[in-house]
């Protein structure tokens, strides 16, 4: 065999597992799906072709578009919540700005190694009718049936949610930016500070350009984090009462699950990585503008 | 040299009964192996429930007993996780021999599938052992497809008899009388109805079942599942109007909605309410959480008159309860394992064992003196209260998914009962099956 057919098939030796791998638990399923969408089917027998149907009544549900506006807050929360609020969090450490920055640094990073359904069952402990913070208002009140209406309110009763996402997930944004934080030379700094800059000179011509490649990965994952969220929601609520607070990944759980609609679950599914794939092009584009920008 | 002899004659002794002893234990094994019959189940239980875990510990070792050549290979699961991976089983055509089931839609999709025997061969000359309701058909041709461990009323309006004395009252006997209490017990610092609907499936199954059976009754719903009635028929809509108007009138645990299941008999153990509606099953829990002397004041009623009642007066609503059932694959000697299984767990053996927990058994058995005051209670609430359907068990798990939320809803006040019919009807008439 020549040197060349060894090399091809060293080549084809050593990729095509991992290739036939791949396809079989990412691709095939991806594809899958994609046809399943187009059905209508029950988990048994022969998937029934409906065409756009399915999609058809995920764009005439009034849940789907709740559960959609509850998402899109979601991503907002974790765009221009947790990612700002992460990174002006790693500055005011990195820059030494508090004392006992690493105590800071463990406090803040604690709730995301609590596992989402510990979290909500700690947060539902402290709000639920029957929560601490819910007795002490009574006590105050002396009002025996007071309750927080915020959770009984349509537009509002997701805001509790999303103060919980960004209580639990900042501290994750905070360590990548500050990992990335070190990594800038130090002398760097230093040079600016002699030439007379200042710490707001230093932050926005020195330090964020330097990062908007994390911010950008970051920035990535929220959206997809977000527009997939389920489990701390799930736990926290079920996505109710009355479809309050569901999001689109709830929607498509019950409807598949529960409901046995596999066709539409499908269809949910491809909403969701349309509308992953949107948003992300959409960062992308914001991404495309700042790195010209800083170059 | 003598004793040496003799430590050899001891060792030779040892040796040759060693061989033996051994050989006689291989030739059990052997046969018993032989004989060993290894079923797969997919078992339903809450393990934080300490109660339930040593009920299932007992029935399982009192199998074995019974049983020892039949190995269970268990995998337990609770709530979601086991629907779902029951219903995944069943996609992928890997049912286990022996799962818990449904008598109703829960499992509808499963036992619909022709993968589960009809256990009616096994029962027959044993159906007058069951209580009626127990053995009533579970599939279109009256196939049993499990065997129910008990008969379930899922509406019971557990009463502190001692607050009512307390407050100068009296059981009611009207819903006007109920809720013309309801200012003197919220004024006593006291909640009149514990109830807890954040899942939302518990005001339709606790409350609104029952209350469709007095406005309505089985005739009118069965009428309505096939389209010769409506649900924005005056039967239904009457019933939205009940819920409605307590909840108006603040009878309902403030927060209702948002209240997760096991708040209201938090509620009701710490005598903070009057009255508490929820099924029988919890008569379970409330004997192991209620002291002796609590025991003697609670009462097992049924709730008050409603106007405009059509169906039985009195009523509650109950439904055949859950069991196990087997894969119709299993034929021969795994059948029959499987089978002593299901009349293990819901035959006398089975039933005594849950009844000394709390439960009211399927199969027909005597009260013993020595039982708890709260099952005998339950034993005479579900002996000689009338029954209606139970709604989720008669129509479509996806239908709930659009009424329990509208049920929400209008106890928020935001939509009115005929409003949630309407919606309801219409979900009905373009998706349910039997309208089809």
């Amino acid at each position: 065999m020549t040197v060349k057919g060894t090399r091809k098939l060293s080549f084809a030796t050593l990729t095509i597992p991992a290739v036939l791998i791949y396809t079989s638990v990412i691709i095939f399923p991806i594809i899958f799906n994609i046809g399943l969408s187009f059905t209508k089917w029950s988990g048994l027998g022969t998937p029934q072709w409906v065409w756009f149907d399915q999609y058809r009544r995920i764009l005439g549900d009034p849940v789907f578009w709740h559960g959609l506006r509850n998402n899109l807050l979601i991503v907002a929360v974790s765009v221009f919540g947790q990612i700002p609020l992460g990174f002006i969090l790693a500055y005011i450490i990195y820059r030494r700005m508090v004392t006992a920055g690493r105590f800071f640094e463990v406090m803040i990073f604690l709730p995301i190694t609590i596992a989402p359904v510990v979290v909500a069952i700690l947060w539902n402990q402290i709000f639920s009718p029957a929560g601490i913070v819910t007795e002490l208002v009574r006590i105050i009140r002396n009002d025996p049936r007071y309750v927080f209406k915020i959770f009984e309110n349509k537009q509002l009763a997701i805001l509790p949610i999303l103060f919980v996402i960004i209580w639990m997930y900042t501290g994750l944004y905070m360590v990548i930016y500050i990992a990335n934080l070190q990594k800038i030379n130090p002398e760097l700094l230093e040079s600016a500070t002699i030439d007379g800059a200042s710490e707001g000179q230093i932050l926005v011509r020195v330090i964020i350009p330097l990062m908007v490649h994390i911010i950008f990965t970051t920035t990535i994952f929220a959206v997809t984090g977000s527009l997939k969220s389920f489990d701390l929601i799930w736990a926290f609520t079920q996505g109710g009462p009355a479809h309050y607070t569901e999001v689109i990944a709830i929607y498509m759980y019950l409807n598949t699950f529960r409901y046995y609609n596999y066709g539409l679950g499908g269809a949910i599914s491809m909403v969701i990585i349309l509308l992953s794939i949107i948003i992300i092009l959409l960062t992308l584009f914001v991404y495309k503008h700042f790195e010209k920008k800083y170059e | 040299m003598k004793s040496f002899k003799s430590i050899g004659m001891v060792l030779i002794l040892l040796l040759v009964s060693a061989f033996l002893f051994a050989g006689g234990k291989a030739e059990t094994e052997k046969a018993e192996s032989a004989e060993k019959i290894t079923l797969t189940m997919l078992e339903y239980q809450d393990v934080t429930d300490e109660s339930e875990v040593g009920t299932w510990k007992v029935l399982l070792e009192t199998f074995y007993e019974e049983n020892p050549n039949v190995e269970l290979k268990i995998d337990t699961l609770f709530d979601e996780a086991y629907h779902n991976k029951l219903q995944a089983m069943l996609v992928a055509d890997q049912l286990p021999d022996i799962m818990f089931l449904w008598p109703g839609k829960r499992t509808g999709q499963i036992t619909s599938s022709g993968k589960i025997k009809d256990l009616r061969p096994w029962l027959k000359g044993y159906e007058n052992d069951f209580a009626d309701i127990a053995i009533a058909p579970q599939g279109p041709n009256g196939e049993i497809w499990e065997l129910p461990e008990q008969v379930t009323a899922t509406h019971v309006m557990y009463t502190n008899e001692r607050l009512l004395n307390e407050l100068g009252l009296t059981y009611p006997k009207t819903l006007d009388e109920l809720i013309g209490q309801g200012k003197k017990i919220r004024d006593a610092g006291y909640i009149p109805i514990a109830m807890d609907n954040g899942g939302g499936w518990q005001m339709q199954s606790c409350l609104l079942s029952a209350l469709v059976e007095r406005t309505g009754g089985m005739d009118w719903l069965e009428r309505a599942m096939i389209g010769k009635a409506k649900f924005t028929d005056p039967e239904f809509v009457n019933s939205l109007e009940v819920i409605d108007v307590l909840a108006k009138n603040q009878m309902f645990s403030p927060g209702i909605n948002q209240a997760q299941y096991g708040q209201a008999l938090t509620d009701f153990v710490n005598e903070k309410a009057v009255y508490f509606i929820d099924g029988g099953w919890r008569v379970t829990s409330l004997v192991s959480e209620l002291a002796e002397e609590q025991k003697s004041y609670v009462k097992l009623n049924v709730f008050p008159e409603v106007p405009n009642t059509r169906g039985q007066r009195g009523s509650t609503a109950a439904v055949a309860g859950t069991g196990y059932g087997m894969h119709a694959k299993l034929e021969g000697a795994k059948a029959e394992a499987a089978w002593k299984w299901i009349w293990h767990y819901s035959g006398p053996v089975g039933s005594k064992i849950r009844q000394a927990e709390g439960a009211v058994p399927a199969y027909n058995l005597e009260v013993p003196a020595d039982t708890d005051i709260l099952v005998k209670r339950l034993t005479e609430f579900t002996s000689n209260v009338p029954a209606g359907y139970v709604l989720d068990a008669k129509l479509s798990q996806e239908g709930m998914g659009v009424l329990q939320p509208a049920l929400q809803e209008m106890i928020f006040g935001n939509k009115t009962p005929q409003q949630v019919a309407q919606e309801y009807e219409n979900w009905v008439a373009k998706n349910e099956p039997t309208r089809k």
